[in-house]
């Protein structure tokens, strides 16, 4: 009797668990791999690092396409069908394109730590038609929404820079051969925003709309509030984009000044759902949240200065670190920490029974221990990149590893004990 | 109809609006047919809506009580009265008035979500359809945290919830039954034993 009231049944949208967490599983592989790698190369590497091939931009590869875009492709493959409900495709697709996207970007980061020209076209070119396919289906999955514009909007920005910053991405591979980019690093300075800001960034933000809310049972979020926040969020990268670019720092600063107002915009429309929210108490993950929301304005007043004019040697080095380390590496394993479990809890009553409480199925341990290496990573690391101290890096590095080892003992745990449930309910099953 | 105890939302309220004399002369429009059928009158009714004058009268028969019709009508200038004629029979008289009265002589109470909640022999009943998420979810995790004893909670929804599971079992609660029908599909929670 209303519209759009004959919508998909609950089972149409959840997929097979195995579908998401593989995504999940290869993100936290990513995500010790690339400590893993920053500590072999060593700190030397990592503090005079500002771009070239090498195990430093291997290493900051697997996290910005192993881990950040893997875990973005699992949770919304299986979020943004419950979210706007619609399904999201076909699920051959889906398969294809873990089976495209995973080796791409294995042999991706391969190439770039050992200077293959042959692995990192093949790997690049297999990564963008995974994220090629991701991005049609995600386009696919919100082209008839109209009641999610957070949603809607921010994916539409993050799709546009997406398809940017692979022609970009593939363009700065072939000049590391051919070198006929007349300014290299200002390319790859506007490839990093347009992943960092663009493509990441606008996911973050769009979801962060659907995903707060529901996790801390907080109102929805204004429609005209994030509509506001999201223009000015597409206007700041626009400028911003263009502007590096061109090499106009000027333009550029004015796009990341608007970036930040943008950010205020945007914690103004949650602020409501924050307010408003049922459970008092804040998650675990909101710990890791806290941290990020603090880190993205930080990388933000640092293009300001870079675009200014601040030296190259340490703060674009230090710029990179908070927007990918600190910003979205943050934001993502927050997330990643409380989804993870939510799922197993969703699946977790398909055999029937009590589902699966997602605090019993979340261990504390793993993460207190992952919070705690993490944010000293993150400052050690920036103040080794500040004062070019070799020290605190070393540390800052064994931090980062033993955090992402920390994540990966919480993921396996979630599965483990998801695993346990189901058997224990097929069990009950079998008995009844 | 004048054999049937006046009901309100399912409760013998009394004391009906002066303007349903003259509705009780308006020839009902039918829609139980139509939603057996699988086919969403809500169009239709839309359309009977749009040609009722101000100060006129329409009469929906419905196989249960339309809240969020009576919602979305309300914005539209009308109040509603309706009346439980039997077990699954609803008429539900709406008079276009400027909508300034429409909860009047319901026994309803709107959360701050915007979801109605009313008494019925089976339980609380709660109607979230057309509320936009997560605020479907909220309205009933707010009604459920309130209840003390062991009433049950008949929810309407548009869609077979998923999160809703979950956060009731963290509550201590469970989703006993579904039936779905036709743009009504009711869950009956309770808590778990």
């Amino acid at each position: 009797m209303f519209p759009g009231s004959l919508m998909m049944g609950a089972k149409d949208r959840l997929l097979p668990p195995s579908l998401p967490y593989r995504f999940f599983i290869a993100a936290v592989l990513f995500h010790v791999a690339a400590w893993a790698t920053l500590l072999t190369a060593g700190p030397g590497a990592v503090l005079g690092f500002v771009g070239g091939q090498g195990l430093v931009l291997a290493a900051l590869h697997m996290i910005t396409l192993g881990t950040l875009v893997m875990a973005a492709m699992g949770a919304a493959i299986q979020l943004l069908p419950v979210a706007t409900r619609r399904p999201l495709g076909p699920q051959w697709a889906i398969r294809l394109m873990f089976w495209v996207y995973v080796p791409g970007v294995a042999v991706f980061v391969v190439g770039l730590g050992l200077a293959l020209g042959w692995a990192q076209h093949l790997g690049a070119t297999l990564a963008v038609v995974g994220m090629a396919l991701f991005g049609w289906l995600v386009s696919a999955n919100l082209r008839k929404v109209t009641d999610l514009p957070g949603v809607t909007r921010y994916s539409a920005m993050a799709v546009v820079s997406l398809a940017l910053l692979a022609v970009l991405g593939l363009v700065l591979l072939v000049d590391f051969t051919k070198g006929f980019l007349p300014d290299h690093a200002a390319i790859a300075a506007t490839h990093a925003a347009l992943a960092g800001y663009g493509f990441m960034g606008m996911l973050a933000l769009g979801f962060s709309t659907v995903l707060i809310p529901m996790f801390v049972l907080g109102s929805a979020v204004p429609d005209a509030l994030v509509k506001r926040a999201a223009l000015a969020s597409g206007v700041a990268l626009t400028l911003a984009v263009a502007g590096t670019a061109a090499g106009i720092g000027v333009v550029a600063a004015l796009g990341a000044v608007l970036g930040l107002v943008a950010v205020g915009l945007h914690a103004h429309a949650m602020r409501g759902t924050i307010q408003s929210r049922m459970k008092k108490k804040f998650e675990p993950f909101f710990r890791l949240v806290w941290v990020a929301l603090v880190m993205l304005p930080l990388s933000l007043l640092l293009a300001v200065a870079l675009a200014l004019g601040a030296p190259a040697d340490p703060w674009s080095t230090l710029w990179g670190f908070l927007l990918i380390f600190g910003w979205l590496l943050t934001f993502v394993t927050a997330l990643m920490q409380r989804i993870m479990p939510f799922l197993a809890s969703m699946h977790s009553s398909s055999l029937g029974g009590k589902p699966a409480l997602v605090s019993r199925l979340a261990p504390k341990l793993p993460v207190d221990i992952h919070l705690a290496c993490h944010v000293a990573a993150l400052a050690l690391v920036a103040v080794a990149i500040i004062g070019g101290w070799a020290w605190p890096m070393w540390l800052g590095l064994f931090a980062g590893l033993a955090g992402s080892i920390a994540f990966g003992v919480f993921a396996f745990e979630v599965i483990r004990r998801y695993r346990s449930h189901m058997t224990a309910a097929a069990a009950a099953n079998h008995e009844g | 109809m004048a054999e049937v105890t006046p009901m309100v939302d399912g409760r013998d309220v009394g004391g009906p609006p002066e303007w349903l004399a003259s509705a009780l002369d308006c020839q009902p429009v039918d829609v139980r047919g139509l939603l057996a059928e699988g086919t969403d009158p809500f169009s239709a009714i839309m359309e009977a809506a749009a040609g009722v004058e101000f100060g006129g009268f329409l009469v929906i028969d419905a196989p249960f009580n339309p809240s969020p019709l009576r919602r979305v009508l309300a914005g539209r200038g009308f109040s509603s009265y309706g009346r439980k004629l039997s077990e699954g029979h609803w008429r539900v008289f709406f008079h276009q008035d400027g909508g300034a009265d429409w909860e009047r002589g319901a026994e309803v109470e709107v959360t701050p979500e915007g979801a109605m909640t009313w008494r019925e022999d089976d339980g609380i009943h709660i109607d979230v359809r057309k509320l936009t998420p997560p605020n479907p979810l909220l309205a009933i995790i707010r009604l459920v945290e309130g209840i003390a004893g062991n009433e049950t909670v008949v929810v309407h929804h548009d869609r077979e919830p998923q999160l809703l599971a979950l956060e009731l079992a963290e509550r201590g609660w469970h989703i006993a039954r579904i039936a779905s029908e036709m743009v009504n599909i009711r869950l009956w929670l309770e808590r778990m034993s």
